[in-house]
């Protein structure tokens, strides 16, 4: 079909002009600001100095930020592989389920992904509470007494990472549930002919197969986990939120309670550039490790 | 021993059956061709022989072991699916060996066998492929080539040809006979075309809503039919069927007529022939356009020229349609008045429910 080409040039740019705009107003300009602003000691609000590298320069030396750079490090390696792990788990699990009983049991799974993030505090609240709360029965019979769990320092994290682990694995399950689905049933009909057992399907026939997803979903747990902040700082209330800080909530609390906008926006900075370089390093490992 | 018994076999999902009471005996070496419409059954039963699909009753044995309980690995048989299903993220080498690996084959006897198997395919400068990277055709060697490398009792070949090309399809249907005939091993090939079931077979199973209709040698199952659906799928054009007015005895033989035609004689006996509801049925290769006007009369509708041959087809005063052939020249026009010479000694009498009556066998013919 020949079509009219400047015509269609400028409905092309229109149509991408609302997007173009939102994108620019909010996302580039707040963040070549926060950049401007990161070599700056401004407070939270309102203009500050320009003091050139100061803030990275303090932050290099800051141990609070080094603790919150380990604990969201910790953070990562406690959710990010057992979280895909348990999700393929799951979804090949639910796969072998048919019609009803599927959708029955996936949405089951699922339905914690609905939940905001302060309904999954209080239910875990609830679960761990020191008095009442059901999971001090196995806690009980595991360590002899009852356990704040969220008071004790080395229980914090892992059950931090446990709790968002069963909130947001609904939606690895339906990612892998789908992927699954993509490969085809004849494959699995020549591997029986072929003699493989179910181990040797797994490791040299789903698990290959799916290895895009699993890409996708680590990448994409990586650079959430990456920006942990809410859980931490909800479960944390009411004890001392130090030694376990993570970075988001190190940038939150310099900002909103130590009023140190600059260096906030430093902090910031020096999370985007962890969370880019991650992120692609990683997609582009786990990409090259596909096509071997 | 690699033969196949298959003992009233049955299969229903839930309450739908989809085969009924189905056996048969294959020997060893044979190319049986189950040929059937969509949904007859040959593709679910192919499934139950390689184990993919349970049987619901009856046994199936293979080199004289029962094996219809068994998983699919150790019935020792290979199949060929109709999309191949190759494993994508492997070279054609590993799709070869994979079989050969889980069963624990040395390593060396492993690339002595595909090697072998593809030189034979001649797909050798393929191996380090992987299947996205293959053309059809090269696909479908591949995926024959991963049958033969396992050196199974049985092949199993469910619509092999189907997604290739008209030309294609012609060529590999010709190795294939080619590779049966070398490795002479058994092979069971699915299809609904009934060329490749005539070019192909030893012997055809012809299949029709959940039953067996014939099992004989492509020649039997094209001149003598045991049914009126085997008579109509096999074969093209599809042979005429024209209600048959009056039967009478002559010489002990049935000479029929049409509504106001001239009768033709049958070779087929006249004691046994139901009376009433008769069908006959003959191929349009012996039903001549007529050159010295006997024969019955025909109005022409439409002219095939096939070039060797020209196919008419011709409204009966009926109004039958009666496909018949002429010469590859032919001066015929549609709406042409034409007589048509029907050869009775290989027409063939269908009664109501179907059921073929032929000429007695000529012995020593």
């Amino acid at each position: 079909m020949i079509r009219n080409q400047r015509s269609e040039v400028v409905v092309a740019y229109l149509l991408i002009l609302p997007f173009a705009l939102t994108y620019g107003v909010l996302f580039l300009w707040p963040t070549v600001q926060m950049v401007y602003l990161s070599f700056t000691d401004a407070p939270l609000i309102g203009a500050g100095t320009w003091i050139g590298l100061e803030n990275y320069v303090e932050m290099f030396d800051d141990r609070r930020f080094w603790t919150s750079v380990k604990n969201t490090a910790y953070f990562v390696a406690l959710t990010v592989i057992p979280n895909t792990l348990i999700g393929l788990g799951i979804a090949m699990m639910v796969s072998r389920l048919k019609g009803w009983q599927q959708s029955v049991i996936l949405a089951m799974f699922f339905l914690p992904y609905i939940l905001p993030v302060s309904v999954v505090y209080r239910i875990w609240a609830w679960m761990f509470n020191l008095q009442f709360g059901i999971m001090q029965y196995p806690l009980t019979w595991i360590f002899g007494e009852k356990t704040p769990v969220f008071r004790t320092q080395w229980m914090f994290m892992p059950a931090v990472a446990f709790v968002t682990i069963w909130w947001t694995c609904g939606f690895n399950i339906l990612l892998f549930l789908s992927g699954l689905r993509s490969i085809s049933t004849d494959i699995y009909e020549a591997a029986a002919l072929d003699n493989a057992n179910r181990w040797t399907i797994f490791r040299r026939i789903t698990w290959p197969l799916i290895w895009p997803v699993t890409a996708l979903v680590l990448t994409i747990q990586l650079i959430l986990q990456l920006k942990i902040f809410d859980q931490v700082y909800l479960f944390v209330q009411g004890g001392r939120p130090d030694p376990s800080m993570v970075l988001v909530q190190y940038i939150y609390s310099q900002a909103f309670q130590k009023n140190e906008g600059g260096y906030a926006a430093a902090i910031s900075v020096a999370l985007f550039v962890i969370v880019i370089v991650f992120s692609v390093l990683q997609f582009q490992f786990l990409r090259a490790r596909g096509e071997k | 021993m690699s033969d196949i018994v298959l003992k009233d076999v049955s299969k229903s999902f839930g309450a739908v059956s989809v085969l009924d009471r189905v056996s048969m005996r294959i020997e060893s070496g044979e190319f049986i061709v189950f040929l059937g419409p969509s949904g007859c059954g040959k593709s679910t039963l192919l499934r139950m022989i390689a184990g993919l699909e349970e049987v619901t009753e009856g046994e199936i044995h293979l080199g004289g072991r029962r094996v219809d309980q068994l998983p699919p690995n150790e019935r020792g048989v290979a199949m060929v699916f109709q999309n191949y299903a190759l494993y994508p993220h492997m070279t054609v080498r590993n799709n070869m060996s994979f079989g050969l690996q889980n069963v624990g084959t040395p390593k060396v006897e492993i690339i002595q066998r595909v090697n072998d198997a593809a030189r034979m395919l001649e797909i050798e400068h393929l191996l380090d492929r992987k299947p996205a990277q293959l053309s059809g055709g090269q696909r479908q060697r591949v995926a024959i080539g991963r049958a033969i490398v396992r050196d199974p009792k049985a092949f199993l070949l469910d619509e092999p040809l189907s997604n290739l090309d008209a030309g294609l399809r012609v060529r590999t249907r010709l190795e294939l006979a080619q590779l049966h005939h070398r490795i002479k091993a058994t092979m069971i090939f699915v299809t609904h075309d009934q060329t490749e079931a005539m070019t192909l077979a030893t012997r055809i199973v012809v299949m029709n809503n959940r039953q067996i209709e014939q099992i004989g040698t492509p020649m039997e199952v094209y001149s003598r039919p045991a049914t009126r659906f085997v008579a109509g799928f096999v074969g093209s054009p599809a042979m005429n069927f024209v209600p048959i007015k009056s039967i009478t005895d002559v010489g002990g033989n049935a000479s029929i007529s049409f509504a106001g035609q001239p009768p033709i004689h049958t070779a087929v006996p006249f004691g046994g022939l139901p009376k009433n509801n008769l069908t006959l049925g003959i191929r349009a290769e012996a039903a001549r356009i007529s050159q010295d006007g006997s024969g019955i009369e025909g109005v022409v509708d439409v002219v095939e020229r096939l070039g060797e041959r020209t196919l008419v087809y011709c409204r009966l005063p009926d109004q039958t349609t009666l496909v018949a052939e002429d010469n590859g020249v032919s001066a015929i026009q549609p709406g042409d008045a034409v007589r048509i010479a029907l050869d009775g000694n290989v027409a063939m009498i269908f009664d109501e429910a179907g059921k073929a009556y032929h000429a007695v066998v000529q012995q020593g013919g």
